[in-house]
């Protein structure tokens, strides 16, 4: 700690020297990050960040506006992300360039790919960063139906390689949600439509090929919950019915209880994820039946060959009891 | 040495004053552009523990106002730093705990406060615009303390935030966010200050609320992320808020929390056996005093001070 404490003494000192000789510059920061990562020091570069960034505003803002600067502020920020890649200062300026920029370019989509490839870079160095997926999102507003389709396709190797990462779903989740906004209310709605049907049952034949290799992973879960919520309803609405005349609702809710009877059937493993996984899938069992009334009776009536609901509870997350017992009315 | 899960309150008491009074140490250095949040989680924790005397109070009032900026009526995270409602929220609640609120000149911290919504109700941190529910939370709750709430447009914060609401029953930073545990209690928070907690499904939150405890007993903040002492306060205050605390294991959690402590030098760590801190200290206390562990004064789980200082300003209107 001595050698710290002295060394970042010095580079705040050098710091605020060349600041008051002639304004910081991208070359101080070149010096000083790579040294402070020696010392593991993320937080000394908060500190110097949250400096930086309020000079830069105030020199946007002092200046003629000039889209070469405004490009030099996104390379500040790479570099800056590039040792602090939670700073949400940072990824604040960013995003207040970029909506400057859009006034401006033609070629907005280049750019948020170039962001997004950003997004996917820091992510790959920082797990589950919150502003860094945020920032992700934030663009989707600004893209057209094709490039919310592509950033779909894109994203997907990403996610498959780190199916514990939640914030690469959410990510998914909304660019779904995207194309059901675009359904909605755009030209092309009918096409964002048939797209969204599509991905939606390629997302969920995909999320469960992940469920059954990877065991015992909450966001593949959780990301299952998402996608069935809206499926369930969307195929009730449905008036199509299967080879065996069965609904679909009651197709697609017979295979999702295969899939929790062969969860339980699993043989146990050392790392116990068996168990985790029986435990989630029971808990997804219970999150479907729990949308809506409907789905319920469904539900309890395809159970009875594995248990009841709160059997099948009861015996998968026992610790849970007071959420289950609570939400069963029992 | 005790039982084994014993909070070593003298402990952390003397490693509180101690970070306090050496403002040239390494963790204060380091921590220089919060100072403010770092009074106001090291003070708070003192009051829980029954040692608020155990500083200056007019030493820290002096200093707390020298942060202040007249010309904006925001407070600054250290003295000459840009104001920002992060230490505005902070100075307004380390005042609380010395009842000095007569130092402030209210309407003019409302003004600066005011100043910062934006026309879809949200809240930004300070003069460059980012927009966050936290900034809802902190401008809702600084100033329900100085009792000019009807000052911003509460229906329309109020709105900005349900839209913040997500299909798992959380909350995110902005609409469309991922749901996250620090977020949703800001949120909850902001909805219990402004006696609008209806627009929370209270089941569905608490499901995602209640998976938030890991094996080890600790809470984590998000799915798939390790435990975390201060998840102990975001989580558990929004489950007391919207009365499901009875979901998780209590006593798993305070263990968790007992064995973040360093009880040879005092303070609390973030998990297990890592270096301490002010931050997860206050966590960790404020975490135990809902749970309502021995020696702990309760605290307010939407304002975030002992339970008595919340009384005494709402109980007492003062001007």
């Amino acid at each position: 700690p001595n050698s710290q404490f002295l060394f970042f003494e010095f580079s705040w000192y050098f710091f605020e020297l060349n600041v008051h000789i002639g304004g910081w510059s991208t070359q101080v920061l070149q010096i000083l990050f790579p040294i402070s990562s020696l010392y593991n020091a993320s937080y000394f570069h908060t500190r110097l960040i949250v400096t930086v960034i309020v000079l830069c505003r105030k020199m946007v803002l002092s200046t003629n506006f000039n889209l070469s600067h405004l490009k030099d502020e996104l390379r500040l920020c790479a570099l800056i992300l590039s040792y602090s890649p939670k700073n949400e200062s940072t990824w604040s300026h960013r995003r207040w360039v970029i909506k400057n920029l859009a006034q401006h370019l033609q070629d907005m989509p280049e750019l948020i790919d170039k962001e997004s490839l950003l997004v996917k870079d820091m992510a790959e160095k920082s797990k589950m960063n919150y502003r860094a997926w945020r920032h992700r999102c934030w663009l989707i507003p600004y893209m057209k139906t094709k490039q919310v389709l592509d950033e779909l396709n894109k994203s997907k190797k990403w996610a498959e390689l780190h199916v514990a990462d939640n914030c690469s779903f959410h990510y998914r989740r909304s660019l779904l949600l995207a194309l059901l906004d675009g359904a909605a209310n755009r030209e092309d709605s009918l096409i964002c439509q048939s797209e969204a049907y599509l991905m939606w049952k390629e997302e969920l034949r995909w999320n469960e090929t992940l469920i059954r290799r990877y065991q015992g992973r909450e966001s593949l879960w959780n990301h299952r919950r998402f996608l069935s919520q809206w499926w369930v309803q969307h195929l009730l609405s449905c008036e199509e019915t299967s080879l065996s005349n069965e609904s679909l609702a009651d197709l697609f809710l017979s295979q999702e209880i295969h899939l929790l009877s062969d969860c339980l059937g699993a043989p146990g493993d050392e790392f116990g994820e068996t168990r985790v996984q029986v435990e989630l899938a029971a808990l997804y069992i219970l999150w479907i039946s729990e949308q809506d009334a409907a789905v319920k009776g469904k539900v309890e009536e395809r159970l009875k060959s594995v248990g009841s609901l709160k059997e099948v509870l009861a015996r998968a997350c026992p610790e849970k009891s007071r959420l289950w017992t609570h939400l069963l009315h029992c | 040495m005790g039982e084994q899960g014993e909070l070593a309150a003298e402990k952390h008491v003397r490693y509180i004053v101690t970070a306090e009074k050496k403002k040239d140490s390494f963790e204060s250095l380091v921590m220089e552009h919060l100072r403010a949040s770092g009074a106001y989680w090291g003070l708070t924790t003192l009051d829980l523990l029954h040692k608020l005397h155990a500083v200056d109070a007019a030493e820290v009032v002096d200093w707390i106002m020298s942060c202040y900026h007249p010309e904006s009526g925001g407070f600054g995270g250290n003295v000459g730093h840009d104001p920002h409602v992060l230490y505005t929220l902070s100075a307004v609640q380390v005042l609380c705990l010395f009842d000095r609120l007569d130092v402030l000149d209210a309407d003019k911290i409302a003004d600066y406060i005011t100043g910062l919504q934006n026309e879809d109700g949200s809240f930004s941190g300070d003069i460059w615009g980012e927009v966050d529910t936290r900034f809802s939370y902190i401008s809702i709750c600084t100033l329900s303390l100085l009792h000019r709430l009807h000052k911003i447009n509460v229906e329309k914060a109020v709105e900005y935030i349900v839209s913040c609401k997500n299909l798992d029953g959380g909350f995110g930073a902005m609409p469309g966010g991922e749901s996250h545990a620090g977020q949703i209690f800001c949120c909850v928070g902001a909805l219990a200050i402004t006696g609008s907690l209806h627009h929370i499904d209270r089941d569905l939150l608490g499901w995602w609320l209640c998976e938030r405890q890991c094996r080890d007993g600790g809470l984590n903040g998000r799915p798939e992320k390790l435990a975390d002492v201060c998840y102990s306060w975001w989580v558990l205050s929004s489950l007391i808020i919207i009365d499901r605390v009875h979901w998780i294991d209590k006593e798993k959690l305070a263990k968790f929390i007992l064995n973040c402590q360093d009880k040879e030098n005092g303070g609390i760590s973030d998990r297990p056996d890592n270096a301490v801190d002010i931050y997860h200290t206050y966590f960790g206390v404020a975490g135990l005093s809902l749970m309502e562990y021995p020696g702990v004064k309760p605290i307010d789980p939407a304002y975030a001070l002992p339970l008595d200082v919340v009384n005494r300003i709402f109980l007492t209107k003062q001007q």
